[in-house]
């Protein structure tokens, strides 16, 4: 077969389709079961970290979530349970809209949505460096123990953000991140969406 | 002989045909990801990776491939290994593959894998092609490398992400931002066409003569 023909060329692209994307193919179901226990063992974290439940590996973590969480399902979504320190806190998984895509959280706080428990990141897009910081730990833990004025947490954004972060527990409010203005209005406006969701699931 | 060619691929990829500053190859993940050395270093060594291989895969059946689909089985090679990476990255390094996120899918647009696979892996035997391929990522990752030094230090005032910066030392927003990459994109050129007319032509005079390719 000549290597110019219309047959040959024809022939050499299926091949080499069939070959390469077979490979990819046998990778991808190989490699599943760790990938899904990745994902499995992220969600885990973030559900006890927003709890703030300490872990100390991903055995503890598993034994650690199961025993003293419980799921249960809210209108929108998934949502969990806990008693701590003889109170009860509820959690929700919350999705909203970032700069560039969906911001998936995970916040925990008192039954009526009064005081915040804790947030962490399950998965965001935001610009690495910029919004990308909504995943530190400076940022998130200024939401630890935050008190919010009738469910409303307000977000310091834009020219008045200072991107150091606010230390006072009591006035509802939370510093951005300076140079993403649009990332951390985002957030705040998921954290009080979290938060409503929080309080319509009430004591139950 | 074998030995010295090595050597001149090594010193023409790193230094005389460099990727960045020579062939104005892979801007656009210049200016993407260099605000922090850590996704610097992931990123570069996946685009050196993947040029390696998918420049070894294409010499390898070069002869095999007909000339009019020749950029379409480099593009599919190319992803293939992308693909493979993310795949690992997915896997075994969870947090590396949270952290790059959609750059890991951007090696594929970086356009120093087709252009080795075009230039060189095309007419040379594979060993060669992934020592080619191994060294361009190199050339990227030293100018990335040097590139997120600055940015990273003077926008976050850390190094790989460890505080190296008083707390008083107010970091430079711009720093963190793209156009920061371009003025220095744009001085390493610079610097790089400087040196090297001098080097052409001794009595240059303080002003470097336009390096015209």
């Amino acid at each position: 077969m000549k290597k110019d023909s219309i047959a040959y060329v024809v022939v050499f692209t299926f091949v080499i389709c069939a070959v390469f994307v077979g490979v990819l193919a046998i990778a991808n179901e190989s490699t599943k079961a760790a990938a899904s226990a990745n994902k499995e063992f992220a969600l885990q974290s973030a559900v006890l970290g927003a709890f703030g439940i300490s872990y100390t590996d991903k055995a503890d973590a598993s034994s650690k979530y199961k025993s003293s969480v419980n799921e249960t399902v809210s209108a929108g979504g998934r949502a969990w349970k806990a008693r701590l320190d003889n109170q009860d806190y509820s959690a929700v998984e919350a999705a909203g809209p970032g700069l560039w895509g969906t911001i998936t959280v995970i916040l925990a706080a008192s039954p009526d949505g009064e005081r915040v428990r804790g947030i962490r990141l399950v998965s965001q897009n935001e610009t690495p460096g910029l919004g990308g910081r909504i995943e530190e730990t400076w940022f998130l833990g200024q939401y630890e123990g935050e008190k919010s004025a009738a469910g409303k947490i307000a977000m310091k954004a834009g020219a008045e953000s200072s991107g150091k972060a606010d230390p006072d527990k009591e006035n509802s409010r939370v510093e951005g991140i300076s140079g993403a203005t649009r990332t951390s209005q985002a957030f705040g406006d998921l954290v009080e969406s979290a938060l409503a969701k929080i309080k319509a699931m009430g004591g139950k | 002989m074998a030995k010295s060619k090595t050597a001149a691929i090594l010193k023409d990829n790193l230094w005389t045909n460099n990727p960045i500053f020579i062939q104005i190859l892979g801007i656009c993940s210049t200016l993407a990801v260099t605000n922090n050395l850590v996704n610097t270093l992931i990123m570069t060594v996946g685009v050196s990776l993947t040029t390696a291989f998918s420049s070894f895969t294409l010499a390898g059946i070069q002869k095999l491939i007909p000339r009019k689909v020749r950029m379409i089985v480099q593009v599919v090679v190319i992803s293939f290994y992308v693909i493979l990476i993310d795949i690992i990255l997915r896997a075994y390094f969870p947090d590396a593959s949270k952290q790059l996120g959609p750059y890991v899918g951007l090696i594929i647009t970086n356009c120093i894998i087709m252009g080795r696979a075009e230039a060189f892996a095309q007419a040379n035997p594979p060993g060669l092609s992934f020592w080619d391929g191994l060294t361009s990522g190199l050339g990227y990752m030293a100018v990335l490398l040097a590139i997120a030094f600055v940015r990273e230090l003077l926008g976050f005032g850390s190094l790989f992400g460890i505080k190296v910066l008083p707390e008083s030392f107010v970091p430079w927003t711009i720093m963190i931002m793209a156009p920061s990459a371009f003025f220095l994109v744009a001085m390493v050129m610079w610097w790089a066409k400087s040196v090297q007319a001098g080097k052409a032509q001794p009595k240059a005079s303080s002003k470097p003569q336009e390096a015209k390719k």
